[in-house]
């Protein structure tokens, strides 16, 4: 899909589990390797800081940055299934 | 050991865009923080740090971004302000079972910090009851980490301490 690969496997594959939750990824920086850009960034999303997250070229230790990359994700995905029982359960409540 | 914690600070409006601050974190160790940059005036540092104690990861972490960005202002340091929700999230249990856990323990159940719509403890006292009461697997780096925490939010609070009041109202508060 035309993008660069992160050089780090893990941090890669984290950059691909938040590409298909959604997740926009823009390249760029020296230091920083590129960022990432939560769909449901606006006021709802609890996300917060981390609704544009950077990655780096050389983390420090890239096993715990993908983790913590992936946390992010998670957090938010999750909070998108709590809307999303939150919009469904007074139809199907009766 | 290694030290997760977060740290949030204000941003001077005037300041170098986003690219260029987390540049400047780079150069100057932060490569061990997931940085989020979403919020306008706001930047965040979830550090995962090794260090020989929380204190020195999370004092070393508060010098490295001074040094990056001399006039960022801290917000909060964590894990310290928690809910219940988060507390529940640490021990991997659920909300409900938290809140029961409260409930039951109501009489010595730390006091929360604030309760309002919502309520607000400090971490360290609720880690530290979780401990004593036994059955958590709630190690020392995580009662360090949030002890550290609250230390540096303390000593940020005291800012606005003003000390002719402190001496004439301490006693009644303790």
């Amino acid at each position: 899909m035309g993008r660069d690969r992160h050089p780090k496997k893990e941090v890669e594959e984290a950059i691909r589990y938040a590409e298909a939750n959604g997740w926009r990824v823009e390249v760029g920086g020296s230091h920083a390797w590129g960022r990432i850009y939560c769909p449901y960034n606006d006021a709802e999303c609890r996300c917060g800081e981390f609704c544009i997250t950077s990655i780096w070229s050389t983390p420090k230790n890239p096993g715990n940055h993908a983790r913590q990359l992936k946390r992010v994700i998670d957090n938010c995905t999750t909070r998108q299934r709590i809307e999303e029982a939150r919009k469904v359960a007074p139809v199907g409540s009766d | 050991m290694e030290y997760e914690f977060e740290l949030r600070f204000n941003l001077p409006t005037d300041d170098a865009d986003a690219g260029d601050l987390v540049e400047r974190l780079g150069e100057a160790g932060c490569d061990d923080a997931l940085i989020g940059i979403g919020q306008p005036g706001r930047i965040a540092l979830r550090f995962t740090r090794e260090a020989e104690s929380a204190k020195s990861a999370i004092v070393g972490a508060l010098e490295d971004v001074k040094k990056a960005i001399p006039a960022a202002k801290l917000i909060e340091a964590g894990p310290d302000f928690v809910g219940l929700t988060d507390v529940a999230d640490m021990l991997g249990m659920s909300r409900q079972n938290m809140r029961k856990l409260m409930l039951v323990h109501a009489a010595n159940f730390p006091a929360p910090v604030h309760e309002g719509s919502a309520a607000i403890w400090h971490l360290e006292p609720v880690l530290q009851w979780l401990r004593n009461k036994g059955g958590y697997d709630i190690s020392h780096e995580q009662i360090d980490v949030a002890h550290t925490a609250m230390q540096i939010n303390l000593i940020k609070a005291a800012d606005r301490l003003e000390l002719p009041m402190q001496r004439e109202v301490r006693a009644l508060v303790a």
